[in-house]
């Protein structure tokens, strides 16, 4: 192994002579301590005990308005990899239409540190497996025939220089939960009921949050009850109603219909070989009614607890929160530092004024790219669940995604869910299996007409999102309330 | 093969834990991935990486535990990786089944999809290749892409066995994306394979030319939701066939009763007479792995027959849980062959008395609602047209397919002659060349499409 000091003069040498070469900016990500474990404990067995300690360092070169990027997991190497990164910037910049520009930021030292109170990685594997096999216990029935107890546990530290001057340490956490379940339906098909540990935005996020049993734990009986309900229940019919989304499955549909589309690099067209476009041009940032009155999404949203907040993002620029909707109008989009002049040069005016913060990378081997942080949905004044039922003539209340297929451009979308309670005249009446929905984006925000508050809001956790080529999962979060829509196509036709 | 370093230093490791009476497996795993990326008509990434990584996985007994290492791989390195999986299975709980340890059937050392040329392949030719392209072709759109290639070494040992497994190979994946900045369609073509020369820019050109003249005269059509003869696109089959196989025929899926083949057994006819689908380890399509990530010999291994199911996939865990032979499928790189059929190559002709098709390359986004009912559903992107008698007549609108895989796979009329190889790779985690060998096209009937827009 290299010795940690000799890296960091490595690195600030390395800096230099890029610059020195020509240069505009360059940064490095080092990560001298990053692991992650997964436990999933499958019908009482422990049969996934993984761990995976990785270190290295990745770096960024701006030369000629253009990117490159070079990583290496081999820390004795790293003069080769700043030459790598500003060779792969060169050859980028003879095929460049507009150049990139990352704009000004002033130099700061800087660091952050997820709240935590229990370093999950500070407690015995005996006890973390122990409260897996208690949780096993609590969804152990006879006529339950999968189970399913998961816990992923992240913890890393990354280094950040640039070429500016910046020094920015950040040491994250990440504790991630699932109990699921499953058993045959009276059809003979597999249905499921699942609970992902959330958060309420506030408090810390060690190992203690899992051990929670109002966050975890605790809706073990819940899911069970439900999953019994589901078995010998009707399946959905298809038709338009109401739909009413429960924090669970309201994280999906703001994940995938509005974070997506609002990441600045879909909406300039630089994910179209993969991932796709967005519905949202430069043009309708201030100006597109993307929902009803009642829809106010913010970025952050001052969240302290959540994937999604980090401090500073892989620029070097600090966590900021802003609205990206308000009362229904697009008023700003998730971008990094380099995103900022091209999207007011192509729309010919100032439609974002600074960096968003959304530049996060998945791992030092990875360049940075627009991310989601936490994108939230405002609670409302709607009121409790109960009172948005209370008003709710027929509809159906739905939970936990089982499936979700988005057009391309983020336009229009199709979501399964675990599970759907009939809604008439005001009144729950009985549970429905295999519910689905579909609708189109902007028709959808606009037939939103109640948004619960505060009682109904939750912090949901995204281990997976997945973007970018090459490949890059991201950690985040959704803080989303009760919300119902009208008139939504549900159910599929026979 | 592996360097003689490594070598010796992986060797040394597995034959110390064989003498300490440990029961350990050691899979390397070193990549050195290069990738370009074209957005609006600039390269918008030009990334190398070099990584190794090693995983260790340790079983005592009904106890199992996994520690993988990707940094600096020193003796050192090699054996604290080794060391903290002994540490982690110590304290794991037993389980009720005993885990199968990896074995090494025979050595087998594998290089014969390695190409020296595609691994030193840098950004500077794949910038050629896509300026090329753009000059060819005209500014009126603006392009967009991803040129992936690498490297990668796979290396396996364990204290099972004397034998040792070691792969290389080559691999890229080349897209290119014309947008066209105010009509807004998307044209995409592909090009895949382990040899360098298997990109052809002439190609690339070729076949944005036969498509640029309708979408560049015609406006996009929005169809009414309902049932279509659907002309899928080997993308797109490939696609619906890898989520039928992960849901149906996966063992997993299978012991479980979670999929769409719950109340079937081998021998059923689950598809038409007309599919026949084997995972072929020696087929050129595709990328070839000699073995599996359990250390089993892969061979030719039926999945469907005529329709009929001929095979489950089991992997290590699976087989463990489920006192089930291996089949050699602890991989996430399949050799998956579906059989053509005697459809003409060209797949305008093989639709020359149909009234109305929509032809369907690719799905965008699929996803399974229902496993148990097999349901999927996805969106058509990318060069989506409808055709009239054989003829190309406009564009398609994005449109949504919710359709079961028993019912596309009954329902395939026609099948072509021509075999493609489909690049399925994903570089989530550590790069794993995937490719599949599949009819170049087939056309199904009574296809519901439950959505439409009025976009692309
Ligand atoms: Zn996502």
């Amino acid at each position: 192994m290299c010795d940690t000091g000799r890296i960091h003069q490595e690195i600030e040498e390395g800096i230099s002579r890029v610059m020195d070469q020509g240069a505009s900016y360059a940064d490095v990500r080092f990560h001298p301590e990053d692991v992650s474990e997964s436990l999933v404990m499958y019908d009482g067995n422990l049969e996934n005990n993984e761990t995976l300690q990785q270190s290295g360092l990745g770096v960024r070169v701006l030369w000629g308005g253009a990117w490159g990027f070079a990583a290496s997991s081999d820390l004795c190497r790293i003069g080769e990899c700043f030459a790598r990164s500003l060779a792969n910037a060169r050859t980028a910049a003879s095929l460049v239409a507009l150049p990139l520009d990352m704009g000004r930021m002033s130099p700061h030292r800087s660091a952050f540190a997820s709240p935590v109170e229990i370093d999950p990685f500070s407690v015995p594997v005996g006890e973390r497996v122990g409260l897996l096999r208690r949780m096993d216990e609590q969804i152990s029935e006879d006529w339950i025939q999968r189970r399913i107890v998961a816990a992923a546990t992240q913890k890393k530290t990354v280094q950040f220089w640039n070429s500016e001057g910046t020094f920015v340490e950040k040491k994250l956490t990440n504790v991630f939960g699932t109990i699921m379940i499953m058993a045959a339906d009276k059809d003979g098909q597999m249905q499921r009921r699942s609970h992902d540990l959330y958060t309420r935005g506030s408090g810390t996020r060690g190992w203690e949050m899992i051990a929670d049993d109002e966050l975890f734990g605790g809706h073990a009986q819940r899911v069970k009850r439900e999953l019994a309900d589901l078995l010998p229940a009707e399946a959905l019919d298809h038709g338009r109603r109401s739909v009413i989304l429960l924090p669970g499955q309201a994280w999906l549909q703001v994940h995938e219909t509005i974070g997506h589309p609002l990441e600045l690099d879909r909406i300039l067209g630089y994910e179209l070989s993969y991932a796709g476009g967005s519905l949202v041009t430069p043009n309708d940032i201030g100006t597109l009614r993307y929902g009803s009155e009642k829809l106010n999404v913010s970025s952050f949203g001052g969240i302290a607890n959540s994937p999604g907040s980090f401090g500073f993002d892989d620029d070097g620029t600090p966590e900021r929160d802003y609205m990206l909707i308000d009362k229904g109008i697009l008023v700003n989009v998730l971008s990094s530092r380099a995103m900022v002049n091209e999207v007011n040069e192509v729309a010919g005016r100032q439609v974002v004024r600074e960096s968003g913060g959304a530049a996060r990378a998945s791992s030092f081997y990875r360049a940075p790219l627009e991310r989601m942080t936490n994108v939230n949905i405002v609670p409302g004044d709607d009121g409790t669940l109960e009172d948005i039922v209370a008003s709710t003539e027929d509809g159906i209340i739905v939970d936990t995604p089982t499936s979700w297929s988005i057009g391309s451009n983020r336009e229009h979308f199709h979501f399964g869910c675990e599970i759907a309670w009939e809604v008439k005249n005001g009144r729950r009446t009985r549970v429905l299996r295999n519910p689905t929905y579909q609708g189109h984006t902007v028709e959808f925000y606009n037939s939103l007409d109640a948004v619960g508050d505060a009682s109904t809001w939750r912090v949901h956790q995204v281990e997976n999102c997945g973007k970018g080529e090459p490949n890059q999962i991201m950690q985040l979060g959704h803080g989303v309330p009760v919300i119902r829509f009208q008139n939504v196509e549900s159910g599929e036709k026979e | 093969m592996l360097d003689t370093h490594t070598r010796e230093v992986l060797t040394g490791v597995i034959d110390d834990a064989r003498h300490k009476g440990i029961q350990a497996s050691l899979l390397l795993h070193r990549e050195r991935s290069h990738l370009l990326r074209i957005g609006n008509s600039s390269v918008s990434l030009n990334t190398s990486e070099s990584l190794t990584r090693l995983k260790a996985r340790v079983v005592d007994g009904r106890r199992e535990a996994t520690h993988t290492y990707l940094g600096e791989l020193g003796t050192d390195d090699a054996r604290e990786t080794l060391e903290a999986a002994v540490a982690k299975v110590r304290e794991a709980p037993e389980r009720d089944f005993e885990p199968i340890l990896e074995h090494v059937d025979e050595t087998v050392i594998q290089e014969d999809q390695y190409d020296p040329a595609l691994a030193e392949l840098d950004g500077t030719s794949k910038a050629a290749g896509y300026a090329r392209i753009m000059r060819e072709i005209g500014p009126s759109v603006t392009y967009s892409g991803a040129w992936s290639s690498g490297a990668t070494e796979t290396y396996l040992l364990s204290t099972a066995s004397e034998a040792e497994a070691y792969h290389r190979c080559t691999d890229q994946q080349f897209s290119v994306v014309l947008k066209h900045p105010a009509a807004e369609w998307e044209l995409r073509t592909d090009d895949t394979g382990w040899r360098v020369l298997d990109f052809s820019a002439e190609r690339s050109i070729a076949e944005i030319r036969r498509l640029l003249p309708v979408y560049e005269s015609r406006d996009g059509i929005k169809i009414e939701p309902g049932q279509y003869t659907v002309l899928f696109g080997a993308q797109a089959l490939a696609e619906i066939l890898g989520m039928a196989l992960w849901t149906g025929l996966y063992g997993r899926m299978y012991e479980e009763k979670q999929g769409w083949t719950a109340h079937h057994k081998e021998g059923d006819r689950v598809f038409g007479a007309n599919i026949s689908i084997t995972d072929d380890p020696e087929d050129a399509n595709t990328f070839r792995y000699g073995f599996d990530l359990g250390g089993m010999r892969r061979g030719r291994y039926p999945l469907l027959e005529h329709g009929r199911i001929a095979g489950f996939m089991y992997d290590i865990e699976t087989a463990a849980k489920y006192k089930r032979p291996l089949t050699g499928h602890t991989t996430q790189t399949m050799s998956v062959v579906m059989d053509g059929g005697d459809g003409a190559a060209d797949p305008l002709a093989a639709v020359a008395d149909r009234a109305r098709v929509l032809w369907i390359p690719a799905l965008h986004y699929m996803n399974v609602p229902s496993r148990a009912k097999g349901l999927f559903t996805g969106s058509s992107r990318f060069s989506a047209v409808v055709v009239e008698r054989g003829r190309i007549v406009a564009p398609l609108f994005s449109s949504r397919v919710t359709e079961s895989f028993e019912n596309v796979f009954n329902n395939l009329s026609v099948l072509s002659r021509e075999q493609i190889s489909v690049n399925l790779s994903d570089t989530y985690g550590q790069r794993a060349p995937v490719a599949w060998s599949v009819p170049s096209y087939a056309v199904a009937d009574g296809i519901h499409i439950t959505d439409t827009a009025d976009s692309f």
